[in-house]
Order: structure tokens, then C-alpha cells, then sequence
């Protein structure tokens, strides 16, 4: 039971952390704070993939001695040890979520200044209030 | 509302939870996700691509069209926002003369 937690709570701690974005992303009612729930809950994703990556005593997936002479590197190719290297899967698809949450990241605020120029309020309700006055 | 959202959000993180009593242990070189396609781009991609850095490799060589795609995206989003502050400004422009 104790080392089920043990090799178990990473994934909770990312719940957490998702839970709080997607809290946020739910009752807040400022929009940038919205939006800011929306990048921890990206993050949170982000940190959970990484985890997916990792081996216990790898390193970083960047090849040793990989530059030692033309020769040997065809004979490398078929020694890696691919226990000694973390998965590099997840390390690249996280590169691209980072980008799309830049660019997601962007729009919204770029969304919310122009909301901001209309209405002069930031918060939800009083936009609201403002749309059935028409 | 907050009372909703907090009964959704419990819910929702319970969910979750469950599902990760099936997960694989943290660090385990066994799991799923280390088993399958990950051991080919360790193995083969200094001689694929001669670059010790097998992120780089996967990123531009095993997966270029993912990252062609993904400059699409960040160009798609770079143009929405400066259409939508561009738009912004004229409008204001006309508000004044």
C-alpha cells in the first residue's frame, strides 16, 4: 500500500493542479484569471506527460559519445542502452503543447483586450449585464 | 455557481484518480509508454540523422510534418492576434474623427 502511494502520488499531485486550473477556468468570473485556469491546467498536462517520460536512473535523451569518431557511430547505433535514456516521445510532443499554449495563450488575451475596449470590465457578469441592456 | 463548479471539479478529480490506480509506477523503464516506438528513436536515430540529441531528431526528422503543422498553428494564431488588436485600433480610429 505504502509503495503503491509512493509510486502513485505524481499522478495525483497533476490532478491537483489540474483541478485547480480547472477550477478556476469554471467560477472565476474575471477573465483574465479564466485565463490564467487555463494554463495551469495546461501546465499541469504538461508536467503529467513528462512524467510519462521518465526511468528510474536514465538521463536526459541525448546520446553519449555519439561525436567519437566516424567509424564507430555506425556500430553505436545498435549498442544504445535504452534503459540508460528517457523516453524522448513525450519530451517532443510536449514541445509542440508548449507551443499550441503560447498561441492559445496569445489569442485569449488578445480576445480579452478587445472585450476589455468594449465594455470596460473584465468581469463576466458585468459583461453579461451589459449584452441584455443591449 | 462556485458550489457547482466545486461539486464538478471533486468529481471530475476523482475520476481521475481512478483511473490512475491502472498507471504504471513512476520511473518504470517497463511502462507503455517507454515500450513501443520510444526504443526505435533511441537506437536508430544517430544513425538516421547523425544528432546525439534524439529530442531534435524526433522533433524535425521522425516528425517534421507534426512540427510543419505546429508553425501553421503558431502562424494561424499570430495573425488572429494581430487582426484583432489591428481591428481595435481602427475602430477607435473612427470613433475619434
Amino acid at each position: 500500500m505504502f509503495e503503491f502511494i509512493v509510486s502513485h502520488y505524481n499522478y495525483w499531485m497533476y490532478i491537483a493542479l489540474m483541478m485547480v486550473g480547472f477550477y478556476a477556468m469554471m467560477a472565476k468570473r474575471n477573465l483574465v484569471k479564466k485565463i490564467i485556469g487555463m494554463n495551469i491546467f495546461q501546465s499541469a498536462i504538461i508536467l503529467f506527460y513528462i512524467s510519462t517520460s521518465v526511468k528510474r536512473g536514465a538521463t536526459v535523451p541525448i546520446l553519449e559519445h555519439a561525436h567519437e569518431g566516424h567509424g564507430a557511430v555506425a556500430h553505436a547505433a545498435h549498442a544504445v542502452d535504452v534503459m540508460q535514456y528517457a523516453n524522448p516521445l513525450p519530451h517532443v510532443l510536449m514541445l509542440t503543447a508548449i507551443v499550441v499554449m503560447v498561441a492559445t495563450l496569445g489569442v485569449a488575451l488578445a480576445v480579452a483586450i478587445m472585450i476589455y475596449k468594449r465594455y470596460h470590465t473584465l468581469e463576466e457578469d458585468e459583461i453579461m449585464m451589459s449584452i441584455r441592456r443591449g | 455557481m462556485k458550489i457547482l463548479s466545486l461539486i464538478t471539479v471533486v468529481f471530475v478529480g476523482a475520476a481521475l484518480i481512478y483511473g490512475t490506480l491502472d498507471m504504471p509506477k513512476w520511473g518504470d523503464p517497463h511502462s507503455p509508454a517507454s515500450t513501443h516506438v520510444s526504443p526505435y528513436y533511441l537506437r536508430h536515430s544517430l544513425h538516421d540523422a547523425a544528432t546525439p540529441n534524439v529530442v531534435t531528431t524526433v522533433l524535425a526528422d521522425y516528425r517534421g510534418y507534426d512540427t510543419l503543422g505546429e508553425t501553421a498553428v503558431v502562424f494561424t494564431a499570430g495573425m488572429a492576434c494581430i487582426l484583432l488588436l489591428r481591428a481595435g485600433r481602427k475602430r477607435r480610429g473612427k470613433g475619434h474623427v
